[in-house]
C-alpha cells in the first residue's frame, strides 16, 4: 500500500530537479505520442533544436520569440503569486497592441526617442487599463475573474479584427488601392522601430532588455518591498491579511494593473519590435497570452526563471513555426506545451509530499 | 397556412429556434461540469475537452458513416481527458484551476485537437453525415413552436432527457445523495464511508465525456465540419453558465438558450440585413459579453448566491492531513 | 463484563511526532469508559483509529474478541463503531434525515432511490426514545452546535452501533445541556452499549464515567475504576507532575479609567443573519473582561467588530475617547488594539510565509522594519529571532514556514506579536484551545501580566475554569447579547451555565 504523507521539509536539490524530470518525462510521453502517430521523434526532436538553437540565426530567431513571452510570462507570474488567476493576458496584449500602435502612427514625424516612449507609455496604460476591468469586477463586486477576464480575451481579437478587417480606422492602411481590398494595418513610421542592441553577433531586441528589466523590477517589488509583503501575504490567507488591516482590493488593483501593463507592453513590443504594424492575425493565431501561463507555472512564479523558461520555450516555438508543413505535425507545440505542464503539476505532488510503501501492513495480514 | 409560416418566419420564433440550436453544445457541456463540480472539482478543461470531442466524432462520422459512433467516439474521448484531469486533480491534488489550464493548452486549438485535426486529414471536407430534424414535417412547421421544439436533432432530445436524468439523479437517488455530500462536506462524507476519490473520479469523466459530446455538436449538426477552434469559447461559457444555473439542471437548460440566443443573433440579423451599419463584430461579442454581465449580477446578489456552490468545491480532499 | 473494544500496543506517527507510542486500551460492554488526557496526549489520535480514519503503524485492534483491520472509515462503521467528532462530520446544506441515512448501506441504504417520509419517521422515533429529539426536516445549517451534536448521536443511533465514542463533546455545550448529554450516555449503557468518551475535564470525568484510561505524551499512563480516583490524583497522572488546582489568583485592585467603550453595537454574521444586537460594554485599562458563552452566541463577531475586522450595522467603538472608524482593521491596529485570534493558523498568520515574515505581519509598515516602500529584511530577521528567544518557541527558526509550529509555539509567536505592539486593548479569542498545560500556564501569565501592565484586556472563552480564574469582571453572551454582567469573585460555575443557555439570574446583575 503506498501512502502519501505531507513533507515536513522540502528538500533544495527538489526544487531543480522536479522541473528538469518533468520536462524530461513530458519529452519521453511526447516520444511515444509521436511514435503513434507515425513520426521518427529522433528526428523530430533533433530538428526542433537545431532550429531552435543551432546557431546564430536561430538564436537571433529565438530571442525573437521568446520576447513576448518574457512579458506574457511575467504578466501571469505577477498575478498569480496573488492567487489572482489573469487568464486575460491575451486580451491585454491585443490592447497594448492597439494603443501603442496608436502612439506609434501619432508620432510619426517625432523623433525615435520620443515616439518609442511613447509607445511604450501607450502599451503599459492599454494593458493595464484593460486588466482593470476583471480587477475590479473581482475586487468591489467579487466576480471571478478566471472567467471575466477569458471572455474579454474574445472581446479583445474582436476588436482588433474590426479595427483592420471591418472599418476605416485610424490603424487601417487607406494609402493604396490594393489597401483598401485586402485589409491591412498601416505600416509604423521608421521613427517607431525599436532600436535593437548588438552584442556581439546577437541582436537583442529593445524589447527583450525591456522585458528583462521588468523581470528585474519584479523580483524586487516582491521580495524586498512592502507591496510585495502584501501581496504574499494576501496570495497566502486573505482571512491573514484582511486581520492585519491590509487593502485587499486596492492591491487586487494594482496587482491587475500591473499584470495588465506588463502584458501591454509586450504588445507594444511586438508592434514595435517586430511586426510593425498593427497584425491581428498575427497576434491572435501566435497565443502569447496561454503560453505566458504555462511559462509562470513552470518557473514557479519567480521572474528570473520566466525568462529562462522562456527563453526555451521560444526556442520551440520558433522552431515549432520553422518546422511548419506536410511533414511536421502541427499543434506539437501546444501539445508538448501541455504536457511539460501535466508533468509539472505531478512533480509538484513531489515537492509537497512523500511516498511511503507500506510492507508493515502485508507482514501483518499474513500473521493473523 | 400562410400564417402560421409568417409566424414561422418571424425574427422572434427564429431567434428562439436558433438559441435551442446553438445552446445545445453549452447544455451537454454545462451539464457534464455541473456534474463534475458537484463532486468538488472545479473542471477548467471544458474546452479542450469539447475540443477534441468536436474532431474525434468529426473523424469517426467520416470513417464510419455511423453517427452513432462518432457520438460514442466523441464522448469516450473527452472521458479520456476528464480521467486525466481526475488524475491530476484527485490523485496527484494539483492545483485544479491550473491543472484544467493546462489541459485546454494541451487539448485545444493549436494543441491536440488541432494536431489530431491536420493529421487526421479531416479540414475541409463536409461531413458525410449529420444530425438533422427528423421529426413529422407536420410537426416541423407547426406555428410557433414548430420551429423551435421539432425541427431540431437528435442531439436536442438526448439533451433534454439528460436535464432530465441529472435532475432526478441529484434529488431523488442515494449515489445522487452520496455526491452532493462529496461536494459538501467531504470529511463527512468521508467519515460515513463514501469513496471520496471514486466519486470524484466518475464524475470527472462523465463531466468530459458530456463536454465531449458538447463539442461533436458543432462538428456533428451545427457547421458541420470541422475547423480548428471551432467551439469558439463555449466551453467557458458553459462554465459560467453552471454557476449562472445555481447549479441546477433545468436552470442549465434555460441559461444555455439564453445565451445561445446571443450566438445565434449575429448570423440572423445579418442574414435579415437587419442593422447593418452595426459592425458584426458587436454581435459576435455579445455572448461574451453577456457571459460577464450576468457573472456579475449573480455574484453580487448577496451571500446567498454563493452558498449554491459545492462548499468543497475546488480544494483537494486528504484524509490523514493533520 | 466482557470487554467490547481492546487495543493492544497501538503505534501511530506522524512527520515529527509519535502520537501514540505502544498505547493499551481496554474497555466493556454496557460500561461509560472515559479517555483522559491533556491536549496533544493522543487522545483524538487514538479515536480516529479505532474508526477507521487512520492506520495504525503497529498493534491490533479486536472488537468482541475478534481480531479487526479496518480499511477505510465504512469497514468500521460496519463493525458498529460510531463516532461523535469533536468537529461534526455533518454536511450542513442537507436536512437532518439526510445526514443521519447518508452512507447507510444496511437495508434500507441499499435502495437506488431515496425515501425522504419514511426516514423522517425513524429519526423522530430515535430521537423520543432517547431524548434527543430533533426536527428531522430541519437543515443543519440552521441547528445550533447543541442539536447537531445530537443529530451526530443519531447517526450511530440509527446504524445501531454497539460502541460509542464521543471526543470532547461538552465543549460546545452549556453544562445543563452537558448533564442532560450524561444521561442519554447512561442510557445507552444500560442497554449493553459501550461508551467511550474522550476528555480533558476532570469533572466531567467524575460525572459520567465507570472506568477511566488516562494518556500523556501518547502512552497509557493508568486504567482506574472512576470511584478510586479524586480530581487531583488525576490531574496529577494526567501531566505526570503535582498540580495545583486551578484557582483564582487575587489581583491589585489597581483599575485604570475606561479605555474601550462598545456602544449598542449591531452587526450581521457570516450567513446575513444578526450576530449582535445591540451589545454595551465598558472595559478599564488594567481590567480583564472575560466574555463568557457558548461558541456561536456572536463571541467571534463581536471580537471582529472591536478589531476592526467586520463593520457594524449600528452602534460605535470608543478607544481612549476616541470613535473607531467602523469595519477598518488598519485604524483599529493604529489605535493600539491587538487582536490575538481565535482561529490562529488560518487568521492569526499566514501559514506558509516564514515564522519571521509573520513577526512583522502588522509591523511591517513601521520605519522599524521599513525605509520607504523597502523592507528591512534583516531587522525583521533579527526581530523574529528575539521573539522566537524571549517566549520560548520550540521547533522555530526565522526562515521556517509558520505552519511547523505547534499550537503552542505558535500562539507564543502570535501572543508575542499581539504584545509587543505596546497595546492599550488586547483583544484575545479562546487562547488557550488546543494547548497543553505548560503553553496555557504561559499564556495565562502573560495575560494576567498584561492586566497588572495596564493593558485592557477582552478575553472571550469558552472555557469556564479560565474566564474565572483569570477575570475581574464576566460577561455572558447569549444570542447576540450581552445578558449579564457579574463580579468575577462572586460568581459560580451554576450561575454562568445558566445564563449561557439563556436562562436568568435570581440575583441582580452586577453593575
Amino acid at each position: 500500500m503506498i501512502r502519501i504523507e505531507r513533507r515536513l521539509e522540502q528538500p533544495r536539490w527538489l526544487d531543480v530537479a522536479v522541473p528538469l524530470g518533468s520536462i524530461l518525462v513530458a519529452f519521453v510521453v511526447m516520444t511515444v505520442v509521436l511514435l503513434a502517430t507515425g513520426h521518427a521523434p529522433g528526428h523530430t526532436f533533433w530538428r526542433l533544436l537545431v532550429t531552435g538553437f543551432g546557431s546564430m540565426f536561430a538564436l537571433n530567431s529565438t530571442l525573437v520569440s521568446a520576447t513576448p513571452l518574457i512579458f506574457m510570462g511575467l504578466c501571469a507570474a505577477v498575478a498569480f503569486r496573488m492567487q489572482l488567476f489573469n487568464i486575460g493576458g491575451e486580451g491585454q496584449l491585443y490592447m497594448g497592441a492597439i494603443l501603442g500602435a496608436a502612439a506609434g502612427i501619432a508620432f510619426g514625424n517625432a523623433s525615435s526617442f520620443l515616439s518609442v516612449t511613447a509607445m511604450i507609455g501607450a502599451g503599459i496604460v492599454g494593458g493595464a487599463a484593460f486588466a482593470l476591468i476583471p480587477g475590479f469586477l473581482r475586487a468591489y463586486l467579487n466576480t471571478n475573474e478566471i472567467i471575466t477576464s477569458l471572455m474579454l480575451n474574445y472581446v479583445a481579437a474582436l476588436v482588433i479584427d474590426y479595427l483592420i478587417f471591418d472599418s476605416l480606422s485610424y490603424w487601417r492602411d487607406t494609402s493604396t488601392p490594393s489597401a483598401k481590398v485586402f485589409p491591412q494595418g498601416k505600416i509604423l513610421p521608421d521613427a517607431a522601430t525599436w532600436p535593437v542592441l548588438h552584442v556581439g553577433a546577437l541582436e537583442l531586441p529593445f524589447g527583450l532588455v525591456l522585458g528583462v528589466a521588468v523581470a528585474v523590477f519584479v523580483w524586487v517589488l516582491y521580495s524586498r518591498t512592502r507591496f510585495g509583503f502584501e501581496v504574499h501575504v494576501i496570495g497566502d490567507s486573505p482571512r491573514a491579511a484582511n486581520y492585519a488591516g491590509m487593502r485587499t482590493r486596492r492591491k487586487i488593483l494594482a496587482v491587475m494593473a500591473l499584470s495588465g501593463a506588463i502584458a501591454g507592453l509586450g504588445g507594444a513590443s511586438q508592434d514595435g519590435d517586430f511586426r510593425h504594424t498593427l497584425d491581428p492575425r498575427g497576434l491572435t493565431a501566435a497565443g502569447y497570452g496561454y503560453a505566458g501561463i504555462v511559462i509562470a507555472a513552470l518557473a514557479r512564479y519567480n521572474p528570473f526563471s520566466v525568462c529562462l523558461i522562456a527563453f526555451l520555450l521560444g526556442g520551440l516555438q520558433n522552431a515549432g513555426y520553422a518546422l511548419q508543413g506536410a511533414d511536421f505535425p502541427s499543434g506539437l507545440v501546444g501539445v508538448l506545451q501541455g504536457l511539460i505542464l501535466f508533468c509539472v503539476l505531478g512533480g509538484e505532488l513531489l515537492l509537497r509530499y512523500r511516498f511511503t510503501i507500506d510492507r508493515r501492513s502485508r507482514r501483518v495480514e499474513a500473521a493473523a | 397556412m400562410i400564417l402560421a409560416s409568417g409566424i414561422n418566419n418571424s425574427i422572434v420564433v427564429v431567434v428562439l429556434a436558433s438559441a435551442v440550436v446553438y445552446g445545445t453544445p453549452l447544455l451537454y457541456a454545462a451539464l457534464g461540469e455541473l456534474l463534475t463540480e458537484r463532486s468538488g472539482v472545479l473542471n477548467l478543461g471544458v474546452e479542450g475537452m469539447m475540443l477534441v470531442g468536436a474532431v474525434l466524432g468529426f473523424w469517426a462520422v467520416q470513417k464510419t458513416g455511423s453517427l452513432p459512433a462518432a457520438f460514442a467516439v466523441a464522448a469516450l474521448s473527452g472521458a479520456a481527458l476528464g480521467l486525466l484531469q481526475a488524475f491530476l486533480v484527485v490523485t496527484l491534488r494539483a492545483n485544479q484551476i491550473v491543472s484544467g489550464l493546462a489541459l485546454t493548452i494541451f487539448a485545444g486549438a493549436a494543441g491536440l485537437s488541432s494536431y489530431l485535426g491536420n493529421d487526421l486529414n479531416v479540414a475541409d471536407q463536409p461531413a458525410r453525415h449529420q444530425f438533422s430534424a427528423f421529426l413529422p414535417h407536420g410537426w416541423q412547421t407547426a406555428p410557433f413552436v414548430g420551429p423551435i421544439l421539432f425541427d431540431q436533432s437528435a442531439l436536442v432530445y438526448i439533451s433534454w432527457l439528460l436535464v432530465i436524468a441529472v435532475a432526478l439523479y441529484l434529488s431523488r437517488t442515494r449515489p445522487g445523495l452520496n455526491l452532493r455530500a462529496v461536494g459538501e462536506a467531504p470529511d463527512a462524507a468521508d467519515a460515513m464511508g463514501i469513496n471520496v476519490s471514486a466519486y470524484r473520479y466518475v464524475h470527472t469523466v462523465i463531466g468530459g465525456a458530456f463536454a465531449g459530446v458538447g463539442g461533436a455538436v458543432f462538428t456533428l449538426w451545427i457547421t458541420p465540419q470541422w475547423v480548428d477552434g471551432i467551439t469558439g469559447g463555449a466551453g467557458w461559457i458553459a462554465i459560467a453558465l453552471v454557476i449562472f444555473a445555481f447549479w441546477r439542471p433545468v436552470l442549465c437548460l434555460v441559461g444555455a438558450y439564453f445565451f445561445g440566443a446571443f450566438s445565434g443573433i449575429p448570423f440572423t440579423f445579418q442574414a435579415r440585413g437587419i442593422l447593418t451599419g452595426i459592425p458584426p463584430e458587436l454581435f459576435q461579442s455579445l455572448p461574451y459579453v453577456m457571459t460577464i454581465v450576468v457573472l456579475v449580477v449573480v455574484s453580487t446578489a448577496g451571500v446567498r448566491r454563493r452558498l449554491g456552490a459545492p462548499a468543497a468545491l475546488g480544494r483537494p480532499y486528504a484524509r490523514e492531513e493533520r | 463484563m466482557a470487554a467490547a473494544v481492546e487495543l493492544r500496543n497501538i503505534t501511530k506517527r506522524f512527520p515529527g511526532v509519535v502520537a501514540n507510542d505502544g498505547v493499551d486500551f481496554e474497555a466493556a460492554e454496557g460500561e461509560v469508559h472515559a479517555l483522559l488526557g491533556e491536549n496533544g496526549a493522543g487522545k483524538s489520535t487514538l479515536s480516529n483509529i479505532l474508526t477507521g480514519l487512520y492506520h495504525p503503524d503497529d498493534g491490533q485492534i479486536l472488537l468482541y474478541g475478534e481480531r479487526r483491520v479496518f480499511g477505510s472509515p465504512r469497514d468500521a462503521l460496519d463493525a458498529g463503531i460510531g463516532m461523535v467528532h469533536q468537529h461534526f462530520r455533518l454536511v450542513p446544506p442537507f436536512t437532518v434525515a439526510e445526514n443521519v441515512i447518508l452512507g447507510d448501506e444496511r437495508g434500507e441504504g441499499k435502495r437506488f432511490l431515496v425515501h425522504p417520509r419514511h426516514i423522517e419517521r425513524r429519526v423522530a422515533e430515535l430521537g423520543e426514545r432517547y431524548r434527543i429529539a430533533v426536527d428531522p426536516r430541519a437543515r443543519v445549517w440552521q441547528l445550533s452546535l447543541g442539536e447537531q451534536q445530537r443529530v451526530e448521536i443519531l447517526k450511530a443511533l440509527y446504524r445501531e452501533a454497539r460502541i460509542l465514542i464521543l471526543d470532547e463533546p461538552t465543549a460546545v455545550l452549556t453544562p445543563q445541556e452537558a448533564g442532560s448529554l450524561f444521561e442519554t450516555l447512561r442510557v445507552m449503557a444500560h442497554e449493553g452499549r459501550t461508551v467511550i468518551f474522550i476528555s480533558h475535564k476532570l469533572n466531567e470525568v467524575a460525572a459520567v464515567s465507570d472506568r477511566v484510561t488516562v494518556l500523556r505524551g501518547g502512552k497509557t499512563v493508568a486504567t482506574l475504576a472512576t470511584r478510586d480516583t479524586t480530581a487531583r490524583s488525576l490531574a496529577s497522572l494526567m501531566v505526570g507532575r503535582e498540580v495545583a488546582e486551578v484557582e483564582r489568583t487575587p489581583r491589585e485592585e489597581w483599575l485604570g479609567d475606561v479605555i474601550l467603550e462598545v456602544s449598542d453595537v449591531s452587526a450581521l454574521g457570516d450567513r446575513g443573519s444578526p450576530a449582535l444586537r445591540g451589545v454595551s460594554l465598558t472595559l478599564r485599562s488594567g481590567e480583564i473582561l472575560g466574555i463568557a458563552g457558548v461558541a456561536g452566541n456572536g463571541q467571534r463577531e463581536l471580537a471582529e467588530v472591536v478589531t476592526g475586522m467586520r463593520p457594524p450595522t449600528q452602534g460605535t467603538v470608543t478607544i481612549d475617547g476616541k470613535r473607531l472608524r467602523p469595519g477598518d482593521a488598519r485604524a483599529a491596529i493604529r489605535a493600539h488594539i491587538s487582536h490575538v485570534p481565535e482561529d490562529r493558523l488560518h487568521t492569526g498568520v499566514a501559514p506558509s510565509l516564514s515564522i519571521a515574515s509573520n513577526s512583522v505581519l502588522k509591523a511591517y509598515r513601521s520605519s522599524r522594519f521599513a525605509w520607504g516602500p523597502l523592507l528591512r529584511l534583516r531587522a525583521i530577521r533579527a526581530h523574529a529571532s528575539q521573539l522566537i528567544r524571549h517566549y520560548d518557541v520550540r521547533g522555530g527558526a526565522p526562515e521556517l514556514p509558520a505552519r511547523r509550529l505547534s499550537g503552542g509555539n505558535l500562539q507564543k509567536i502570535v501572543l508575542g506579536r499581539e504584545f509587543d505592539g505596546q497595546p492599550r486593548v488586547l483583544v484575545v479569542a479562546s487562547p488557550t484551545r488546543g494547548l497543553d498545560v505548560a503553553a496555557i500556564e504561559t499564556v495565562h501569565t502573560q495575560l494576567r501580566k498584561a492586566g497588572s501592565g495596564g493593558v485592557g484586556v477582552l478575553l472571550i472563552s469558552e472555557d469556564l475554569d479560565e474566564i474565572l480564574a483569570l477575570s475581574d469582571r464576566i460577561a455572558v453572551m447569549y444570542e447576540g447579547e450581552i445578558v449579564a454582567e457579574l463580579d468575577a469573585g462572586a460568581a459560580t460555575l451554576d450561575e454562568i451555565g445558566l445564563l449561557m443557555a439563556g436562562g436568568k439570574a435570581d440575583a441582580e446583575p452586577a453593575p
